[in-house]
């Protein structure tokens, strides 16, 4: 077979942020991806992996490749076991597609990553996004029982397996997921399934910039009375705004659970609001509406960037669950110093924040390096999710590699010795 | 800094002072007659002696004994509480076994974050009591919890009857400090932080059964209890339909916290246990099923699992009245692997996983392997997961039973290998199940894997000749088949 062969049409995403391929190869089999790696390892070439090109902004790596390997084309469902709540798919598969086909069997992936329509789960999974509703269901790394992976010299390995539970051998999913694409191509994924929820809801508590402390210690309580929340995400007054027309923090407050289990939560919330707070119940509708906006909000690399002058950033941050009031409060200043349109939302009871940036070229380069000292000294970190190509190359995109990088760099050079696969889009450059 | 007084010289190793040097004089057992006690941990049926156990009080004493036995290339692994049945910790080389049950301490508890950072040699359980009056618990519930520690855990990836909601040991691992095998420590997710840009070695290091490095330090998830909690037992007269009545819940949309069944064999033997309940004789399998969580939404689930099983023919059903109640019958259950010695000499617990539906498949199946090799084969069965624990009740002073034993239970893993399953789903491969790796990955993958334990544990001095196979015997074979066809 001809890699020329495996060029079919697809959505080129903006080549304004890198990661392109002087040529685009779309496979639409295992046999065909395994043939591209073992054939571009042979000849010395650089492969760009990629699924429908939301995360091109994502990673360090280089403006161009000798291939874009799109996966786009390679897609479906390969096995739903129904009775056994696990799905067997393909790495192009788009996460609206699953929900959607799982949904006729009352069955859903608890994962609620942004741009549903556009992100694959293959894309998901290697660069580990999880959504607000991550406080409940967990991350990726909760959820894959199950890969097959292809390696560089074209083998298929197969990690994990089929069932729930499994401790045989190194629990070799875990490499993958997160691992930005550059040890091997995912071909197949195995998810565990979670029925879905009798009955949802959305409450959304909104304080004053003056009383951000009061949401601060009503999460704290919320957390340690026995409420189960399927989220607790603090959005900054600019999102809210945007969101949901209040110019206030929010705290996005899910339940997901049998009805009687909602409506007693629901009720806990009202009696225990603090005072001079307001509260917004959406109904299951509106809220379904919510979350798609919600999802649908940052931007993403298919997307045109805007015309004027300003430029879009986004930037993923991790801290102890609590510091998220801080690192979110901390965009207001960022908003004001460097003068830029500042979004952000943290969960705070997962630790996991998004800031997204708006503004001049110097303004970016000067407010991310504050965002991550300011999340180290609160011992989180910073990684930018997104930014253009040539930004990215005078900024520092995952911060400082850890003292146990010599690990990373062993790792990547026993499963990808030729650097083949997505060369410098990691850490450290890996 | 490690001084060593040299009246106090005990042996005639240089080794061994040397080790005794750095853990001092007490905290080193060297005489044969010490070391008896470590020659196997709860898989009995292989044993060896170690060169030496060490007690090592800090992560400076792990690192420096680490550093010893690598410098002078001796063999060497980590032990807790000894309850691995996989002989993960048995000392197959004359390891020096570096013993973390002096690091026994809880170090912190952040309520607000719901985090805890212990010391490797805290035992699961105690971490649960330390902070139940404030309301919060560990979720990983091994049945060995009231002695096994969570270093342990974190090497075996330990599971649970309560697994089945709240996930096994690797989703409740926040952040580790690692003794590698060279004696570097690094400290990996520091304060717990998710996402820390990188591979995740926090998911590679859980479950690596401790031939990638020794974790000295573990920062863990807390959870808020429950507000309610319920309990269901049914009897039935029919394996198939209890098995049809775990589907039916499951697809009912409930999510239970555990849901356990015994089939007649082990109902025999909990019976005939210290915690019997009083379950009928007669009744081919039992249900345990529990739901927990916002008390206002449990009551309909329950009536729904009471109307699921009575679809299902139970023969009787009933819902825990109290909190002793409950308690026995989880006694009863979590007892189950101990209780078998009551009704045989000798038992061999497995460890198969099998996707759900295929339970009865499965189980006729491992009757015919029990009728086969003439051993009585009871199963104790985290359904909920697909878990399966068969035990397979033999007599070790019949010549050749033994043998037997081990061949039936081979046998019952590629049971579930066949139908898509895995060969262990908590209890790990060590020594025990390295052959039968081989049941659910290819020669390739088996490498895939070695080739990552040379990143941490090069030299392989580190608890060698445990979780993979014999290596590349196969390879070699067909290497040799290959020149042979060239020829």
């Amino acid at each position: 077979m001809e890699l020329k062969e495996l060029m079919n049409e697809i959505r080129v995403p903006n080549k304004a942020f890198g990661h392109n391929g002087v040529t685009v190869l779309t496979p639409t089999s295992e046999s065909e991806l395994s043939m591209v790696l073992r054939s571009a390892q042979e000849e010395g070439k650089k492969i760009s992996v990629m699924g429908r090109g939301t995360k091109q902004g994502y990673g360090g790596g280089m403006e161009e490749y000798d291939y874009l390997l799109s996966l786009a084309k390679y897609k479906g469902i390969v096995e739903h076991t129904v009775g056994d709540m696990t799905v067997t798919l393909k790495p192009g598969t788009t996460i609206a597609e699953l929900q959607n086909y799982l949904k006729e069997h009352n069955q859903m992936a608890a994962i609620d990553p942004a741009w549903p329509d556009d992100s694959t789960i293959g894309g998901v999974i290697a660069a580990n996004e999880s959504g607000p509703k991550r406080l409940m269901y967990g991350s990726a790394r909760d959820l894959v029982i199950g890969l097959r992976v292809v390696y560089p010299d074209g083998s298929v390995i197969r990690t994990g397996g089929k069932v729930v539970k499994n401790v045989a051998g190194y629990d070799m999913n875990k490499l993958f997921i997160g691992s930005m694409g550059t040890l091997g191509v995912i071909s197949e994924i195995t998810l565990k399934l979670r029925p879905v929820p009798k009955y949802e809801s959305l409450i959304i508590l909104s304080a004053t910039e003056d009383l951000l402390g009061k949401l601060r210690a009503f999460a704290v309580q919320l957390q340690d009375s026995m409420l189960e929340p399927a989220s607790l995400e603090l959005l900054n007054p600019t999102l809210s705004y945007k969101l949901l027309n209040k110019h206030a923090y929010s705290l996005l407050i899910s339940f997901e659970d049998v009805e009687n289990s909602v409506q007693y939560q629901e009720n806990w919330v009202e009696e225990h609001k603090p005072d001079s707070t307001e509260i917004t119940q959406l109904s299951l509708q509106e809220a379904k509406g919510f979350w798609a906006q919600f999802a649908a909000n940052a931007p993403n690399s298919l997307q045109e960037m805007c015309d004027d002058a300003e430029i879009e950033g986004v930037l993923k941050l991790g801290s102890k669950n609590l510091d998220v009031f801080e690192l979110i409060e901390e965009s207001r200043r960022i908003q004001e110093k460097y003068d830029m349109k500042v979004e952000a939302h943290g969960g705070a009871g997962h630790g996991v924040s998004h800031i997204i940036l708006k503004g001049s070229e110097t303004s970016m380069k000067q407010a991310i390096p504050h965002i991550r000292n300011f999340a180290e000294q609160k011992s989180g970190h910073a990684a930018i999710k997104h930014l253009p190509f040539n930004l990215r190359s005078e900024v520092n995109v995952w911060g400082e590699p850890p003292s146990y990088f010599f690990l990373f760099k062993g790792i990547k050079a026993k499963v990808d010795p030729h650097n083949t696969l997505n060369y410098k889009r990691f850490i450290g450059g890996i | 800094m490690f001084s060593l007084n040299k009246k106090k010289k005990l042996s005639g190793d240089r080794y061994i002072d040397q080790l005794a040097n750095i853990v001092g004089t007490d905290d080193i057992l060297f005489k044969k007659a010490d070391l008896l006690s470590y020659d196997c941990d709860g898989f009995a049926i292989e044993k060896a002696l170690p060169k030496a156990v060490v007690f090592p009080k800090n992560t400076e004493e792990v690192a420096a004994l680490v550093k010893y036995c690598s410098e002078h290339q001796i063999p060497f692994l980590a032990r807790g509480a000894g309850t691995g049945l996989s002989g993960g910790a048995i000392p197959l080389n004359e390891e020096v076994i570096i013993s973390l049950v002096k690091m026994k301490k809880l170090l912190s508890v952040d309520y607000e974050n719901r985090q805890a950072v212990v010391q490797p040699g805290f035992v699961n359980l105690k971490l649960t009591n330390s902070i139940s009056d404030k309301g919060y618990y560990y979720a990983p519930d091994p049945s060995s919890q009231y002695v096994c520690t969570i270093g342990g855990n974190v090497a075996e990836n330990a599971g649970g009857a309560h697994c089945l909601k709240y996930g096994v040991t690797t989703n409740h691992i926040l952040g580790l400090e690692v003794v590698l095998p060279n004696g570097e420590v690094i400290e990996i997710s520091e304060n717990g932080i998710p996402d820390t840009p990188g591979y995740d070695l926090l998911g590679l290091l859980t479950g690596s059964e401790g031939t990638l490095g020794i974790v000295t330090k573990i920062t863990v998830r807390i959870l808020k209890n429950p507000q309610g909690k319920q309990t269901v037992l049914a009897y039935f007269d029919d394996v198939e339909d209890g098995s049809h009545a775990v589907s039916d819940i499951v697809s009912a949309g409930i999510v239970p916290a555990a849901l356990e069944m015994m089939d007649k064999i082990a109902i025999e033997g909990v019976e005939a246990g210290a915690f019997p309940v009083g379950h009928p004789k007669d009744i081919e399998a039992l249900l345990l099923i529990e739901v927990d969580g916002i008390t206002a939404g449990i009551e309909e689930q329950i009536e729904e699992i009471l109307q699921v099983c009575h679809v299902r023919n139970v023969r009787e059903v009933k819902v825990a009245q109290s909190e002793e109640e409950r308690g026995a019958w989880w006694a009863n259950r979590k007892t189950g692997f101990g209780a078998m010695g009551a009704i045989s000499p000798d038992y061999l617990v497995q460890d198969g996983v099998i996707p759900r539906s295929t339970l009865p498949g499965v189980l006729s199946n491992i009757a015919k392997i029990s009728k086969e090799y003439g051993l009585r084969i009871a199963n104790i069965f985290h359904a909920g997961d697909g878990n399966l624990h068969p035990l397979i009740l033999f007599d070790s002073r019949v010549p050749g039973e033994t043998e037997k034993a081990l061949k039936a239970g081979s046998a019952c893993l590629k049971a579930c290998a066949d139908v898509g399953g895995s060969i262990t789903g908590e209890h790990g491969v060590g020594i025990e199940k390295k052959e039968e790796m081989r049941f659910i990955f290819s020669d390739e993958e088996l490498e895939a894997q070695t080739r990552i334990r040379e990143v941490f544990n090069p030299e392989n001095l580190l608890n060698q000749g445990k979780l993979f196979p014999t290596p590349s015997r196969c390879m070699d074979v067909k290497k040799i088949v290959k020149d042979t066809v060239a020829h």
